[in-house]
């Protein structure tokens, strides 16, 4: 009865990743995504942290290895209900068809944090006002804008921040604003950058290399602030508020730009399905069995999970943990 | 009980002490939009950091400063706090323990206290009221201006336009507040520890007084009222 | 892409039957306000509103300039909510934006401390004999304002709009910082972009300000206003709004605090005085009204009733722009028609 080996839901990083190790496997896989292309997230940067490689690329990588008969896949088909009966999974679509394998892999991956959400950053209020996605079009050059004189980045957008339900770090901002501030630069030379941050964890090889370059090469400045409020200016502009903690002072900003640094939440989908097996953490993520023995294992046997839908990765962290699940179904069919 | 303790058991008995402060990060979020950070020498993420760090001679030397009567009371750090704290209502705190271990009176901006509780206080358990067009002098507030002089001058006949009822017994703005019910104000406060905060801030401001051959009088008042050595804005 | 959170901010008010807790301020300084504030619910809106003899203050200002004890503020409240239970009310409508903050909080509090709320009982009762419930819904007048701003729009005979051009009056929304700062699901619209004010100028006909300095404090700081050595604080946080918001020449402000609405009017006029400086191109200052004067002037009432006259910037400018007729010779004349020796002119300050 079961048609595939495995079901993987997420066509992102980690998904695609997952597949071509399992198709390597002679696995049948079936992948499937709710959205009209694949690769999830990655289609929102343009190039990605540390080392500027084009995510368009590796996305073409990861689609032509994923081009072989053992995988199926689906896109457009947004999976409502996941199932287990009898050692058969089944996922349900919004369309009523369901899909049968032995195994289950929940790639559903993360949300960016919706930045309407922090109402006193003005987003959606103030047009230059944007986030770190936005940024992303800028850079790319599919959006294009004048030349801005002053911009601030801030960090911590719905992370670290009980008033939004969000305790965890999102961890990948801090580089990638680091990133962004190059980036920028190398497009508006003349452009004044400030990154206002609470911590800086450069936790990543290379990372604190990248975060030196950008105030050394590039002249970008890091206050240690947490940005309190925007408010909108006469002249089209936004003022800033933070306190300069270093020197114990509150300071006011004036930028014709502002890049908020929205964090990483656990997707719609993730929540959806993890709560309807009774398998996600108070923040919403899945859980896995244990972090460090069996982190691609869920409490129901043959129900797998990998990538962001169980915590904030970076992709090669995503792609890592993706080989890593492939390898752990592969095991368990071998035992069946 | 030794003094540090007595800091410390006092800061905990509140609680609005747990409430105000679990664990800040020092973002500074708060310091950045507090009215008075932008004008005195004054930083609400560092109060929090000494009462965190816990050490209790800092925090005695907190106790006896300036620094904790600068918040305004905005409880604009509220709305902000990514931890869910009220470094305004941590001051709160402070001030009470500051008031009753008698360290207010060690600076100028506490000894303030006196003046506050002698017109505030007092026309509470007198007259019902905080505020009340009577006690709202003149010559004690400039920047009321032309007009309120001219209100006060003629409240009697001017206030019921506006339908006051200036000093009688009924229901209306600016009514006379019965004697009953002043009288179940005084016993509220004599019942809730009002009256001992009251004759608290008068002891040690007497005390203080005396330092500068003074009584805890109107000159008195009128000093701590007035007083202000300039080394407090920016 | 103006998607606004503050649909999510929409707090319960109670339909009719209110028991009217006092302001020490407004009362004070605005008594008209409250006046218009019961006609406009018993004449306009047809509801219940009782107002009570025995009532007093909340002790707020106190409490916040710290000489009250939270065991005392919190039996005075249970006196007045004695009153309210006696009278059979439920409902508690404080006319003072810092009675409103101490009321949630207090009422907070209880909510998760019942030890306290019992302590609270036994303190009152031990005090007057007297006990209480507490109030089903704490609402401000500017909420239930807010709630029926379209029925009392029916009877209204001006709008906020400028009679020669038919331009929406541009106007400035002070938002009390103890009204939604502390507890933003207490207040129309949260503490971020809070609803209450705009959503009557909007429906009124006028359009709402936004400026760098919106939500900073009026200044007022408690004991950083009520001792004279520390009001240069007041007078400085004042001062900074008032700078942030003249470029944009606002038509007048409206505040629902009747602290903040008493300070930008006293701070505009010492300023003016001190600096020569004004905040208007005419050297008049700009208005500052309650919520309720700015209701009663476009439902009709008497501006000199509504007490327009005891602020020291003076409203003729903004009466002419929108249209609204008042007699010249009635604004200082006493309650029994005696034309009084107007007020001293200011140096400055044009009246």
């Amino acid at each position: 009865m079961n048609t595939f080996d495995s079901i993987i839901i997420g066509a992102g990083p980690a998904g695609l990743k997952a597949a071509d190790t399992l198709a390597n496997f002679n696995r049948k896989v079936l992948l499937i995504d709710t959205d009209a292309k694949i690769g999830g997230k990655l289609n929102l940067w343009d190039r990605l942290f540390p080392d500027f490689s084009s995510s368009q690329e590796l996305l073409n990588q990861l689609s032509k290895n994923i081009n072989n008969e053992n995988v199926t896949l689906k896109l457009n088909t947004n999976i409502i209900s996941i199932k287990n009966n009898d050692n058969h999974w089944m996922a349900t679509d919004s369309n009523g068809n369901t899909f049968y394998a032995t195994t289950m892999i929940i790639a559903t991956g993360f949300d960016v944090f919706d930045a309407h959400r922090k109402e006193e950053y003005g987003y959606g209020i103030y047009k230059n006002v944007i986030t770190s996605v936005d940024l992303e079009k800028i850079l790319s050059g599919e959006v294009s804008i004048e030349t801005p004189s002053k911009v601030a980045f801030i960090q911590c957008v719905g992370s670290r921040d009980e008033k939004v339900g969000n305790n965890f770090c999102s961890k990948n901002c801090c580089i990638c604003a680091v990133k962004q501030t190059i980036e920028l630069k190398e497009k508006f030379p003349l452009t004044d950058i400030y990154c206002f941050y609470m911590d800086l964890r450069m936790f990543g090889q290379s990372y604190e290399e990248l975060y030196r370059r950008s105030q050394q090469d590039y002249g970008v400045n890091f206050v240690r602030g947490r940005v309190s409020e925007i408010s909108p200016t006469m002249d089209n502009k936004v003022v800033l508020k933070a306190e300069d903690t270093l020197l114990s002072r509150p300071l006011k900003l004036t930028a014709d730009l502002v890049v908020l640094m929205v964090g990483m939440e656990a997707s719609k989908g993730t929540k959806i399905l993890g709560n309807q097996l009774n398998i996600n953490n108070t923040d919403g993520f899945v859980k896995s069995t244990d972090r460090y023995l069996s982190d691609s294992e869920t409490t129901l046997k043959g129900l797998f999970v990998t990538g962001t839908s169980k915590r904030q990765m970076s992709i090669p962290e995503t792609m890592n943990d993706a080989v890593n699940a492939a390898v752990i179904v592969n095991n368990f069919l071998n035992t069946l | 009980m030794d003094k540090k303790n007595l800091i410390l058991k006092k800061l905990d008995e509140d609680v609005r002490f747990h409430e105000a402060l679990s664990a800040c990060m020092n973002c500074g979020i708060c310091t950045a939009i507090c009215p008075a950070a932008e004008f005195y020498k004054y930083d609400p993420r560092a109060i929090c950091n000494i009462v965190q760090m816990g050490n209790v001679d800092e925090i005695e030397d907190l106790l006896k400063s300036d620094t904790i009567w600068y918040c305004g009371q905005c409880m604009s750090c509220k709305t902000r706090c990514p931890r869910g704290n009220t470094p305004g209502m941590l001051i709160t705190v402070l001030r009470k323990v500051s008031q009753e271990l008698g360290y207010f009176t060690e600076s100028e901006k506490g000894r303030q206290q006196f003046a506050i509780e002698q017109i505030v206080g007092k026309n509470i358990v007198n007259f019902g009221y905080c505020v009340h067009p009577d006690i709202v002098e003149p010559f004690m507030h400039p920047e009321q201006g032309p007009v309120w002089k001219w209100f006060r001058k003629n409240i009697e006949s001017v206030a019921p336009r506006f339908g006051a009822v200036y000093h009688q017994e009924k229901a209306g703005a600016l009514r006379k507040v019965d004697d009953n019910s002043i009288d179940e104000i005084r016993r509220i406060f004599e019942v809730s520890g009002g009256n001992e905060l009251f004759d608290t801030i008068e002891k040690f401001s007497e005390q203080k007084a005396s330092e500068y051959h003074q009584n805890a009088d109107h000159d008195y008042l009128m000093k701590v009222y007035t007083d202000n050595s300039g080394e407090h804005s920016k | 892409m103006h998607k606004r959170y503050w649909n999510n901010y929409q707090k319960e008010i109670a339909e009719d039957h209110y028991f009217y807790a006092r302001s020490c301020i407004r009362q004070t300084f605005f008594s008209g306000s409250e006046t218009a504030f019961l006609k406009m619910m018993t004449d306009e809106l047809g509801k219940d509103i009782f107002d009570d003899s025995r009532q007093h203050t909340c002790t707020g200002i106190g409490y916040h300039s710290d000489i009250i004890p939270l065991e005392t503020i919190s039996t005075v409240i249970a006196r007045l909510f004695s009153l309210m239970t006696e009278m059979g009310y439920e409902n508690f409508v404080p006319s003072c934006i810092t009675s409103f903050g101490i009321l949630t909080e207090i009422t907070e509090l209880w909510h998760h401390r019942p030890d306290l709320l019992e302590k609270t009982r036994e303190l009152l009762y031990k005090a007057t004999k007297r006990e209480f419930n507490v109030p089903k819904n704490i609402a401000h007048p500017c909420d239930i304002i807010y709630k029926f701003r379209e029925d009392l729009k029916k009877n209204m005979k001006y709008q906020l709009v400028n009679k020669d051009t038919g331009e929406p009056l541009k106007i400035v929304e002070h938002i009390g910082c103890h009204y939604a700062k502390a507890f933003p699901d207490r207040g129309v619209g949260g503490a971020e972009f809070p609803h209450v004010l705009v959503g009557m100028i909007e429906s009124w006909g006028g359009s709402v300000i936004d400026y760098p300095e919106r939500r900073h404090c009026c200044g007022f700081g408690f004991r950083n206003y009520l001792v004279q050595a520390n009001r240069g604080y007041s007078l400085s946080n004042s001062n900074k709004k008032l700078e942030s918001m003249a470029p944009y020449e606002p038509d007048f402000i409206v505040a629902n605090c009747p602290g903040c609405t008493m300070f930008l009017d006293r701070w505009q006029y010492t300023v003016a005085e001190m600096e020569g400086i004004t905040y208007d191109k005419h050297g008049h200052g700009i208005p500052v009204l309650t919520y309720e004067e700015m209701a009663g002037l476009l439902l009709g009432y008497n501006p000199w009733e509504l007490g327009l006259q005891i602020h020291q910037i003076q409203c003729e400018p903004l009466l002419d722009k929108i249209g609204i007729a008042y007699s010249p010779e009635d604004k200082y004349k006493d309650a029994y028609g005696k034309q009084l020796f107007p007020p001293q002119k200011p140096n400055n300050l044009i009246v």
